[in-house]
């Protein structure tokens, strides 16, 4: 016998957002940072026109600029900047490769593996940019 | 020609898809009313075999004789539809062995093709089959979609212009001095309730036939007898293996898609809507299954399922599979002084389009027409076009 | 464990159901119902025992019970399963969330209209019957000239739900359309030329991000998103040669 419980209004109709990875598997997660990154590296594209253009305010105005660019905090944006660059390269890697038909049963291991390159080459990177 | 009467049909399983196919192409106007998802009740739910009429051939030659003609017709009508590979009766005791000059001369009866064979050749057609096999027949079984089938129908009576309305159900019937003259309708989709006027009211709800003649006051003496089936991963026959004996449980393997369904059991019980899956039931259908392919025994279960057969019950004692499975069209003026009301119950897949034949034969007599029947004839569209 | 004792002790199981009737139940809401749960008992088997024990007017889809028709299509805890094989204790959770499927028109409650789907399969050219590639060391008795079965593909619009594609570009042909098409190419059921007409334009083949959520999804062992690919390798293929033969 079921037994109704209570009724309760939700509000808006409750479908499920498609940016959300819970629940899905590798190939969705790969999908949602090719997205997020992309749209990361556009906004960044964006900025660093922004900070270009300051060279046209002249010598005083740039040497401020590079002072800020090596406070620490603007250090890690720059890690996440290459974290951004190094996914989305290497995920495109694989797009690139299965969208073609090539290896498509592996899907999931390309994916991994190279997650791990992009891994290793950040824990890199990041070391060059906090101490050289 | 197109007549103006209108007539109502009551449930969206195979009899009702059969049937409003066959009253639009004799020119009905037809609202098809169906309580849920369309064939949401035991049509899709019975494990897909086309009968060649073999289970039946010995004791309820009626129904053979139906099912091998409407086995011949389908194939014809809808073609694409159905995994062909013939099936077999097939001997693993000395006692189905003693059935077989039973089953052949049932078989001839009936008109129903048969090709013995002999132990070897039936392990070189099957090789999962039982090893201890003495011999089989070859009969003209097949696999069947029991959704999309019953689909190409609704499809081909949609685009010929019947009104085919799922999620309404039948709440109550319009009475005026004993004549049924339509339906009370609520359609779940939007909450509301609405009255659909009829000439004729067709009640094709199959198990649940008496549920919905109660609300005429009319009687109908139909039994819902579930089966349990059993879905087992793996195909481990191409072919449908029948036990060569009188029809039991377990008596069945109908290969389908990637799956290889088990069947069945009998049992008798007062609500359709509430069957329950019975474990030993469940269990029963891998032993006896295992008796004909033993690998099913520990292939990996897919599903477990029941579905209710609507068996007539017609006076006497009998009950489950004593029952004939041949079916019967009431018309409630007859049997209960309830005109505009008929119902049509019992049958089974194989036999959908005969079932509606005879319903729409006993529409026609009721209004006084004379409109022959062409279902026999015209190929239906693929089950897609349902949505076209 | 092998099929004796699979069933077990029960325990309450409380199912979070999505209702929706236009101009009835407007906005939508959730509605709550517990059930006793046996180790077998399905989403379906809960959700039949809700309509005939607590509300009548639950409408969602289902026809064939095991997986064969693909009507029972539905979210469950936020994943698209069918109802019928989905077993309620399987998820591990005291509350299992129900929804519709995402990427298709809903009508009521669980209910979405399949139309949208239909017009993307149906041109793909693929048969409902194949080949069977079971047991190719079976011998054929007298009167049957191949063994076929039915195609794996149930059409359930399960791939097309969880696509993220699909949400976002209802005009996508969509995994089971593409993978369809695949078949008839394979098959030769249609024209390579044909095939390709259907699936080498913006909503087709080329609309594919390598998601694979379809092939990890599918409950037929489609693997859409793989033949996805393995279109688009053919039709390359296709292209290349089609260039060299007019240069």
């Amino acid at each position: 016998m079921a037994v109704p419980i209570q009724q309760k209004s939700t509000g808006a109709r409750a479908l499920q957002a498609w940016f959300n990875p819970l629940k899905r598997s590798a190939g969705f997660l790969a999908f949602v940072l090719m997205r997020v990154t992309g749209i990361g590296l556009v906004i960044y594209l964006l900025l660093h026109m922004v900070v270009i253009g300051n060279l046209l305010r002249g010598p005083e105005g740039w040497d401020a600029l590079v002072a800020t660019m090596k406070s620490p905090a603007v250090l890690v944006l720059d890690v996440i900047l290459i974290a951004g660059i190094l996914i989305h390269m290497l995920n495109g890697i694989r797009v690139t490769i299965i969208g073609l038909g090539f290896g498509t049963s592996s899907h999931k291991g390309i994916f991994w593996t190279l997650m791990a390159v992009a891994a290793l080459l950040l824990a890199y990177s990041g070391w060059l940019v906090f101490t050289k | 020609m197109r007549t103006t009467y209108h007539v109502v049909v009551i449930g969206g399983g195979s009899t009702g898809a059969a049937l409003v196919h066959d009253l639009v192409l004799r020119g009905f106007k037809v609202t098809l009313v169906e309580r849920g998802e369309l064939t949401s009740g035991t049509a899709g739910r019975h494990h897909g075999l086309l009968h060649s009429g073999g289970r039946y051939a010995v004791n309820d030659q009626e129904s053979a004789i139906e099912c091998i003609e409407e086995n011949i017709i389908l194939r014809k009508i809808a073609p694409g539809s159905f995994e062909e590979n013939d099936g077999l009766f097939v001997a693993i005791t000395d006692e189905d062995v003693a059935y077989l000059d039973k089953f052949l001369a049932g078989c001839e009866t009936c008109h129903i093709p048969t090709r013995v064979l002999t132990a070897a050749q039936v392990k070189r057609l099957e090789p999962h089959i039982n090893p201890q096999v003495k011999l089989a027949v070859q009969v003209p079984d097949a696999t069947m979609d029991c959704w999309r089938l019953p689909m190409r129908f609704f499809a081909t009576a949609k685009h010929n212009g019947a009104d085919i309305r799922p999620y309404n159900e039948v709440i109550g019937m319009l009475i005026t001095a004993g004549t049924v003259t339509g339906v009370r309708v609520r359609s779940h989709v939007t909450g509301q309730e609405y009255d659909l006027k009829a000439d004729i009211v067709v009640n094709a709800t199959g198990a649940w036939a008496e549920k919905v003649s109660e609300m005429a006051h009319a009687r109908v003496p139909v039994k819902p007898t579930p089966g349990v089936m059993v879905a087992v991963r793996g195909r481990w026959c191409n072919m449908v293996i029948n036990r060569l004996n009188k029809p039991s449980d377990g008596d069945i393997i109908v290969p389908q898609r990637g799956l290889s369904v088990i069947g069945t059991t009998s049992w008798t019980v007062e609500d359709p809507d509430r069957l329950g899956l019975p474990e030993d039931h469940v269990r029963r259908m891998f032993e006896k299954g295992g008796e004909l392919i033993p690998a099913v025994k520990h292939a990996p279960m897919r599903a477990a399922w029941a579905a209710a057969r609507p068996l007539i019950a017609e006076g006497g004692a009998q009950e489950g599979r004593e029952l004939p499975r041949t079916f019967k069209c009431f018309d409630h003026k007859v049997r209960d002084g309830i005109e505009g009301l008929v119902t049509i119950s019992g049958g089974k897949g194989t036999t959908m389009r005969a079932m509606a034949e005879a319903t729409a034969n006993v529409v026609c007599d009721k209004l006084g027409l004379d409109i022959p029947c062409r279902t026999k004839e015209v190929v239906l569209l693929p089950y897609w076009a349902y949505y076209q | 464990m092998n099929q004796h004792g699979r069933f077990g002790p029960t325990r309450p199981i409380t199912l979070k159901i999505l209702r929706y009737k236009p101009g009835f139940i407007d906005p939508p809401r959730y509605d709550t119902f517990q059930v006793q749960a046996d180790p077998l008992m399905t989403v379906l088997d809960a959700l039949e025992e809700i309509k005939a024990t607590a509300d009548s007017t639950l409408l969602y889809r289902h026809s064939c019970h095991h997986a064969s028709c693909g009507t029972c299509g539905m979210k469950v805890n936020g994943r698209e399963q069918l109802a019928c094989v989905a077993r309620l204790v399987d998820e591990g959770t005291d509350e299992v969330v129900v929804e519709p499927l995402g990427s298709a028109p809903l009508v009521a409650d669980l209910v979405v209209d399949m139309t949208p789907f239909a017009l993307h399969m149906a041109p793909s050219g693929m048969a409902l019957v194949r080949d069977s590639e079971f047991m190719p060391e079976a011998e054929r008795p007298a009167g049957v000239e191949r063994y076929t079965r039915y195609e794996d593909c149930i059409e359930c619009n399960i791939c097309l739900s969880a696509c993220p594609v699909a949400n976002t570009n209802p005009g996508f042909i969509g995994p089971a359309g593409l993978a369809a098409a695949y078949r008839a190419l394979v098959t030769g059921e249609r024209p390579a030329a044909e095939v390709f007409a259907y699936v080498d334009h913006d909503d087709g083949v080329w609309r594919c991000h390598s998601a694979m959520e379809c092939s990890a999804v599918c409950p037929s062992d489609v693997q859409p998103g793989h033949k996805i690919m393995a279109l688009r390798r053919e039709l390359v293929a296709y292209k290349v040669k089609r260039f060299f033969k007019r240069g």
